[in-house]
């Protein structure tokens, strides 16, 4: 049996080149003897013991780091292929030449806790206020599939997000909303729920008659978020889930092809826990699967390749979160030319949309999460991200209030209108520092690649319980490095004040009604719909699964027939079986 | 301390509860400090009652970031009342809810609640503390 060759593999074999150092031998030689002259003589005896310092952050990557970085640490540094001009290969300094002089990075804030009728009047009211898109969140019954008539859904229906049961819904969410200009972020999160409710998205288009190729916009869509990240009480085996992924893409990369069919989702693994190396490692490893199967399913890669957008979560470490923007910049160019053999230049863009990290903000002193936020989004901008979503302080107590909200859509304002941090096409880069821990993240993210793919590649890596264990490992360890102190976080284990007041917030109200409203809404529907014609469209939807036809047509048609997102669920449990996860055995 | 009986916990989530690294950090405190840990994950309300049962556990440990938790805490607690663990066993929750919760948590019977940032020692000396004006 011929064995496939990684990632790292082809990578090192395609670019084994001969490479154009800046410094020339002579100058680094000389420069060796100034610098030994220097440490031995001008830092102090500790200093020189403790040359390498390792940091210690909430979700970081302990990378050491020297006490100070000089051209000797980036020696064979080649411009033109290590950093280049922005705009151009290898896009390490950003994908267009003019970035934030072009165009400012998207102010993209999530909304949508509420009704239908309520989450259609503010993105109206949102829209007349300028926003050109929208990014609704999902409440809970409806990003795990199950009807807000079900009992699981006890107080969950419109608690975090809008609930959408069927087609009527989403006619209501999206009602005098021009879906033809604005372009709609549908927080999907997984497969098995990106087939099912943006379907109901693409009846409610059909029914208003406006054409699919009209409709901009995005899923999320993502299998690591269903069946690795995400916690549930039913799931389908990865590797169903997985094939759903891809089946949802090349149905909407061919019907609705302005839309973006996946969000390779970083931000929530590493959110659960893990370091900046791994959530990129993984989510690389999730486009290298995805674009594999598209090969073997006859696609030019670059036909996905160009639609392709990656979400990332910068945390406190700063340099390092800049430094790793570039470094998966630079990746992805490496992996789309030399892996896959890409022709467009979109296709080697890595596009990203970053959030602050959550996880990080703390409940005591909430007000020291502004500035936490601040510094994680200026480090997003300074990498060159394309899309901005800053957390609000409040988030350790509930759902953002508005004051909140409106204060992280501040701090992005401030960035862009008043720091002039925009005006130079990645400021940072050129720094000793700064190139060589770009190629340091560089590196680790390749070396885990290479491991997840020797381990079978990324299904087989969920499926086996190794990636759930790594972040069950991380997060324990984390804990003990916050307890101990290892870990410092400020107003918790460090400068802790000694009269702690608990501040004044907002508290999201649970609406009983809307619930009661929801639930009536299905009844009608029941007794309103064609029966017949909706438990034959399920029907042929456990067939499609079993059959390995493309599921999203079979979805559509039951989105046609009026079915709920619950029934698409069990028709999926259905014909896949369920799984254990295997955070859960023990 | 050896023949001490050893404390058992059942940690569980509500059905549709989607975050878990609140559960797995207090897994690991809990084991850390010799208590015995059954992680079950999601589950509706009359499965984790019928596990707290058939294992026979002195606490259930419920983990909630997305709201609904006096809702869904009111059925728990009326099932395990049916079922007649709920004056032998200590009921716990942690996560993220709104502060203003925290009273009508405890009045429906849940003996200790533990916001974001709690600590091993906390949790810990919160569940010997219930245990303790249990029995």
């Amino acid at each position: 049996m011929s064995k496939e060759q990684t990632t790292k593999e082809i990578l090192q074999e395609k670019l084994a080149g001969k490479r154009t150092p800046l410094y020339s031998q002579a100058t680094l030689k000389k420069l060796a003897l100034e610098f030994d002259r220097w440490k031995n003589s001008c830092v102090r005896e500790q200093d020189r013991q403790n040359w390498w310092v390792t940091p210690h952050t909430i979700l970081g990557s302990e990378v050491p780091r020297e006490l100070l970085y000089t051209p000797l640490s980036n020696a064979d540094f080649d411009y033109m292929k290590d950093a280049g001009f922005s705009g151009e290969e290898p896009f390490t300094r950003g994908i267009h030449s003019n970035m934030y002089r072009g165009r400012v990075f998207t102010m993209r804030q999530i909304f949508g806790a509420g009704s239908p009728e309520y989450v259609n009047k503010r993105m109206k009211s949102l829209l007349a206020h300028g926003a050109t898109g929208t990014n609704w969140a999902l409440d809970l019954a409806t990003v795990q599939m199950f009807d807000s008539d079900e009992p699981e859904a006890l107080g969950q229906v419109a608690t975090v997000g809008v609930p959408i049961d069927c087609v009527e819904d989403m006619e209501v969410i999206c009602k005098d909303v021009p879906i033809d200009k604005v372009s709609n972020s549908i927080i999907t999160h997984f497969p098995r729920n990106t087939a099912i409710i943006f379907p109901m998205f693409l009846v409610m288009a059909e029914r208003r008659g406006v054409p699919w190729d009209k409709l901009p916009g995005s899923v999320q869509n993502d299998f690591i978020m269903e069946s690795l990240v995400r916690s549930a009480v039913e799931y389908i085996p990865p590797k169903d889930d997985f094939r759903v992924q891809c089946d949802n893409i090349e149905f909407i990369r061919k019907n609705v092809p302005q839309w973006n069919f996946v969000t390779l989702n970083g931000y929530n693994l590493r959110e659960w826990g893990t370091s900046g190396v791994t959530e990129m490692a993984v989510a690389l490893a999730n486009a290298i699967d995805t674009l594999k199967v598209m090969e073997k399913r006859g696609h030019d890669v670059d036909w996905v390749g160009e639609r392709l957008a990656f979400f990332w979560a910068p945390a406190n470490d700063f340099f390092e979160e800049v430094a790793r923007l570039r470094a998966v910049r630079r990746l992805w160019y490496k992996i789309m030319k030399y892996r896959f053999g890409c022709k467009s230049t979109r296709s080697m863009w890595m596009r990203c949309h970053v959030q602050t990290s959550g996880v990080s903000l703390t409940r005591e002193e909430p007000m020291n999460n502004v500035v936490r936020a601040a510094y994680q989004a200026l480090a997003a901008v300074l990498g060159g991200a394309q899309s901005l979503h800053v957390d609000s302080y409040d988030e350790a107590y509930s759902v953002p209030s508005e004051e909140a909200s409106i204060l992280s859509l501040r701090t992005q304002q401030i960035i862009e209108a008043e720091t002039q941090v925009t005006q130079v096409v990645d400021p940072l880069g050129g720094s000793f520092y700064i190139e060589n821990l770009t190629n340091e993240m560089e590196k680790r993210i390749l070396d885990e690649l290479d491991e997840i793919e020797r381990r079978g590649g990324l299904a087989e890596t969920v499926a086996s319980g190794w990636l759930h264990n790594r972040v069950s490992r991380f997060v324990e360890k984390e804990q003990r490095q916050i307890a101990s102190g290892e870990i410092k976080v400020v107003g918790r284990n460090t400068y802790r004040a000694t009269d702690l007041k608990m501040p004044e917030v907002w508290v999201h109200e649970y609406d009983e009604e809307v619930a009661k409203e929801m639930k009536d809404k299905l009844t009608r529907l029941r007794q309103r719909r064609d029966n017949e014609k909706a438990s034959n469209a399920l029907a042929a939807l456990v067939q499609a699964c079993k059959k390995g036809d493309n599921v999203m047509q079979y979805t559509l048609e039951c989105a046609r027939a009026d079915c709920t997102k619950g029934e698409m669920r069990r028709a999926f449990v259905e014909a896949f079986g369920l799984w254990k996860s295997p955070i859960y055995v023990s | 301390m050896a023949d001490k009986k050893k404390i058992r916990v059942l940690l569980a989530q509500f059905p549709l509860e989607s975050h878990n690294r609140g559960l797995i950090t207090v897994a690991g405190m809990l084991r850390d400090a010799g208590m015995e840990v059954i992680l079950m994950g999601n589950a509706r309300s009359e499965n984790i009652v019928g596990t707290a049962l058939q294992e026979a556990v002195d606490v259930v440990g419920i983990s909630t970031y997305c709201g609904g938790e006096l809702a869904q805490g009111k059925e728990l607690m009326s099932l395990a009342e049916k079922k007649g663990i709920k004056d032998r066993t200590v009921f716990i929750l942690g996560g993220i809810y709104p502060p203003s919760d925290e009273p009508k948590l405890k009045q429906i019977g849940f003996s200790a609640v533990f916001p974001p940032s709690s600590s091993k020692e906390d949790i810990v000396s919160g569940i010997q503390c219930a245990i303790a004006t249990k029995s």
